[in-house]
């Protein structure tokens, strides 16, 4: 939490004169401002989530399948999505078939005897007793608090009459479990609150709910047993940071900067990325996932692992290569096969940055040809937060399209059609700097030639000018809303929401604080999480359980 | 100053301005920055001017195992080893092939029968290159009395007994069985990789002074879609147990306007085909490769001197002859005969074949040892 008054008196008590004042001070940096909460949310597990929850609580061996309803991309994220998403009728089917192929895993020979901690007196029959000491467990972890009297009964009941049914103990737990995989308490995470003690007549989010929004947030899964039974003595309520710092210490930090740069990169777009394999060849659905993890290499290695400058991702020469994205490069490398080893261009490779992966831009070409438009787009709308308009419905693209067209590069093309009025004012704000990477193709292969003529990257960047795409990356440095729109991007994604009107002073207070620590993406994380506002709870808002819509459960379902 | 009104330094300052000329040109991220080319072999043909009406052929293609196999059998016999002719030719493979005497395959031992002349290419023009520097092929004490070739192009003086010795056989011919099986078979197997490295490129189009190094690759092919090699593919290099790698003869040679050709010296290669691994010198052995504007391929024609054992151990040994496309025993008996270099210093008889072979090659990057960088994972 922020450094408060005492705190700054009692280092004063120890210290002496003013150079110890001064330090002392400083050291705390400014105050976390006041901030407008937000009243509690219900946040659907996003498919990672789902595979990461079932990985920790039953193991990784255990395989998970389907696809659950697609999110939908709001205020730049996902996450924010979770927020709205519903589960259709379809959905939830999807969600039963993986619950029982689950359960019924946990459940087998191989695997009941280490997951499940008792044995039934006889496994041909109910054992209330076994099924209830493990119901108890298992429910606490996958709800992310202790199960309620109801819900503890109403899993027993189950397996109870379903293994009487079918004579068989594991049979009964199977089915009990995979009825909890599909409860709105398992798919959602849910800010239950309690009322607030400092404030009867406020609340705040309870210990657990605390737990699993830190956990869901830096780990990007549910808590831990160990975080469960801290929640359950109330630390939470107490100092979150030491539990902020012990998990930043973990590898599994990995896991929670990964889920959130593939979410603000926007790299979901792999999953439906098709190239035409006449034009290039050399694209596979291998080079498309190899590709994606590149950039999320890049990234976490150079903002997680070595704790580097946020906007130096636009600059840094470092990457890591498999074979086949190697050959795309058209760069050695040591391991032709699939095995990851790091990679540093040389000033002569005209890369440097995410801008010139092959991933960004092969995300944003079309199937067939690189796009100054969507690659523009994408820098102005995922990178520096800035909204660009639909293009109009009856937009006319012949000029641009025409193969007998004398337009031989992009910008030529670009300029033609970006000269009707209802084009032109979309087509200033992203092409110059989408025309900056014309030297990389459609899956970002290098061509200084296009259609035999030279191709012109020149441009500016409000205002700052580059030459080339390396060029651009600078100029993506240096620009001011790089910082300040990651700043928005992780708060939006800790929080659920855009910061609202009310929270400029929170924004302001985090975009210093990110420019003073040196745009340490590591310092942001731990400021955000151990930040009143992160838990914060609107006054007068509760949250419980009974919030959460009607789900059919998978029992009534079959019944 | 003073050192810049030195017309030397001036020379020297054009010759550097030319070089960074050259580079601005290049492609970034391309092969060559560190003054390295490297090419993979996909094809690699004997060198022949096979006409439409095979009029190199005036006495007819040789006459297979097959052919003569079924001349010198009864009616009686033909019906009884071939099921009253209803196993047709390409699947009288194993039965043609054992004609010996005794039943020995023929192929294995080719002197068990004597079968009529190899067929031989009588005509006048041939790839390949002056190999003994003579325009007669009179013998030298490096080679033996031969014919001369005339040159696709008019160039006299041209040395190709290899192309002597197979034209008129079906399955040597262009898009002959033997050719294309073991083009195909090193296509998908990963055997017999060859790496040509050209080091000490200064610019990609024009260098001189460059090394050519013959490299085998441990790895295989990486294929588009299409089953067609993707440029720009690291390929590492065949290593002994003290990491040196197992091929690696070099040559000098020089690149004008994208054509590389090298100076000529002995050169072992990988080999594979038709189910036969080998690693043959080529004697006097020289390359021509001309490589495209785009840099993501080269095709070139391989000149020298290719052992006739060598070649007979490859034709004796292939396993799943057609016993339509070729004749052992008539091949191992003409083979010598042909041979026109390096004669046996006791018996004056030349021990190889001058040769010419058309290769296809594709950009690629040779992984050395010395390439490798310590591994480092990102994050998991």
């Amino acid at each position: 939490m922020s450094c408060d008054v005492s705190q700054v008196f009692s280092r004063l008590f120890k210290a002496a004169g003013a150079l110890a004042l001064m330090a002392a001070v400083s050291g705390c940096g400014p105050s976390e401002p006041k901030t407008a909460a937000a009243p509690p949310d219900m946040r659907r597990l996003t498919d990672r989530q789902y595979h990461n929850v079932i990985g920790d609580i039953f193991g990784r061996d255990i395989e998970v399948g389907g696809r659950p309803d697609p999110l939908t991309r709001t205020d730049g994220l996902l996450a924010v999505g979770t927020r709205t998403a519903r589960i259709t009728p379809a959905g939830l089917e999807q969600y039963y078939l993986v619950a029982k192929s689950v359960a019924a895993q946990v459940t087998d020979k191989v695997h009941r005897d280490t997951l499940i901690e008792c044995k039934p007196a006889d496994v041909k029959a109910a054992d209330d007793t076994c099924a209830q000491t493990y119901f108890q467990r298992v429910g606490r972890v996958l709800y992310r608090r202790p199960l309620r009297a109801p819900e503890l009964k109403a899993a027993v009941q189950t397996a109870h009459e379903m293994a009487n049914a079918s004579q068989d103990f594991y049979n009964g737990v199977s089915l009990a479990l995979a009825d909890m995989l599909v409860t709105p308490q398992f798919l959602f995470v849910v800010d239950e609150t309690e009322t607030d003690p400092a404030n009867p007549a406020g609340q705040r989010l309870t210990s657990y709910a605390k737990a699993a929004r830190l956990s869901f947030f830096l780990w990007d899964t549910a808590p831990t047993e160990q975080m469960l039974d801290a929640a359950e003595k109330g630390d939470f309520h107490k100092d979150v940071s030491k539990f902020v710092d012990a998990m930043m210490d973990s590898p599994r930090l990995q896991d929670g900067a990964r889920a959130f740069f593939a979410d603000f990169l926007g790299l979901d777009k792999f999953e439906t990325l098709e190239k035409d394999s006449i034009i290039y060849n050399a694209f596979s659905n291998v080079v498309a996932k190899d590709a994606q993890e590149e950039v999320l290499r890049m990234v976490t290695d150079h903002v997680i692992t070595r704790d580097q400058d946020y906007r130096d991702i636009f600059t840094t020469r470092q990457t890591f290569l498999t074979g086949p994205l190697a050959r795309i490069y058209r760069v050695r490398v040591e391991r032709p096969d699939g095995a990851w080893v790091s990679h540093e261009y040389t000033p002569q490779d005209g890369r440097a940055g995410i801008l010139t992966t092959v991933g960004f831009n092969a995300v944003a070409s079309h199937p067939g040809r690189s796009s100054p438009t969507l690659r523009g787009k994408a820098i102005r709308e995922q990178l520096l937060c800035q909204h660009v308009p639909d293009p109009p419905g009856d937009v006319d693209f012949t000029l641009f399209e025409d193969p007998n067209s004398p337009n031989k590069t992009a910008r030529q093309r670009l300029n033609a059609h970006a000269t009707a009025p209802a084009c032109a004012g979309c087509h200033k704000i992203t092409d110059p700097i989408g025309l900056a990477l014309e030297n990389f193709d459609g899956i970002g292969q290098y061509r200084q030639t296009e259609n035999g003529e030279k191709i012109d990257t020149s441009g500016d960047l409000d205002g700052a000018a580059y030459g080339d795409p390396v060029g651009l990356g600078k100029a993506m440095h240096d620009n001011a809303a790089t910082p300040a729109c990651v700043v928005r991007r992780l708060w939006t994604y800790a929080a659920g929401r855009a910061p609202s009107q009310a929270n400029s002073a929170f924004s302001n207070y985090l975009d210093k604080s990110f420019a003073r620590d040196g745009y340490r993406v590591r310092g942001l994380i731990r400021r955000i999480a151990t930040s009143d506002a992160f838990y914060a709870i609107a006054n007068g808002a509760t949250g419980t359980a009974s919030d959460v819509p009607p789900v059919q459960t998978a029992k009534a379902q079959e019944k | 100053m003073a050192r810049w009104r030195n017309g030397f330094s001036r020379a020297l300052m054009r010759q550097l301005l030319g070089v960074a000329a050259a580079w601005l040109l290049l492609p970034a991220g391309a092969q060559a920055a560190d003054g390295r080319l490297a090419f993979v072999v996909r094809h690699w043909f004997i060198a022949q001017h096979n006409s439409r009406f095979a009029d190199e052929c005036p006495e007819g293609v040789s006459q297979a195992n097959d052919e003569l196999w079924w001349r010198g059998l009864s009616k009686k016999d033909r019906a009884k080893l071939t099921d009253n002719g209803l196993i047709q030719v390409l699947d009288r493979n194993p039965i043609a092939m054992r004609r010996g005497p005794k039943g020995e395959d023929v192929c294995v031992n080719p002197d068990v029968v004597t079968d009529p002349p190899l067929r031989i290419i009588r005509g006048k023009y041939s790839y390949g290159a002056n190999l003994d520097g003579t325009t007669d092929g009179r013998a030298t004490p490096k080679t033996c009395a031969h014919e001369k070739f005339v040159g696709l192009d008019g160039t006299p003086g041209i040395d190709n007994q290899l192309y002597r010795l197979v034209g008129c056989t079906y399955g040597w011919r262009k898009g002959g069985l033997i050719e294309l099986n073991a083009n195909e078979m090193r296509g998908t197997s990963g055997l017999g990789m060859t790496l040509v490295e050209i080091t000490g490129v200064k610019d990609p189009r024009n260098s001189d002074n460059v090394t050519v190094t013959f490299y085998r690759s441990v790895d295989q092919f990486a294929l588009d879609g299409a089953g067609q090699p993707l440029p720009f593919t690291s390929y590492r290099v065949d290593t002994d147990d003290n990491g040196k790698p197992t091929y690696g003869d070099k040559l000098k040679g020089s690149i004008k306007d994208g054509v590389l050709t090298t100076e000529r010296g002995d050169v072992r290669l990988p080999f594979y085909g038709n189910y036969n691994f080998m690693h043959p010198i080529i004697k006097d052995f020289g390359l021509r490769l001309e490589m495209a504007e785009d840099g993501k391929s080269a095709k070139g024609l391989i000149t020298g001197y290719y052992d006739v054992h060598d070649f007979l151990h490859y034709v004796g040994g292939m396993a799943g002859h057609s016993s339509a496309a070729d004749n052992c025993p008539s091949m191992w008996a003409m083979a010598p005969q042909m041979a026109d270099g390096y004669p046996d210093p006791k018996t004056g008889q030349c021990t190889m074949l001058s040769a010419a072979f058309d290769i296809g090659a594709y950009a690629a990057f040779a992984v050395l040892p010395g390439d490798a960088k310590p591994v480092k994972t990102a994050n998991r």
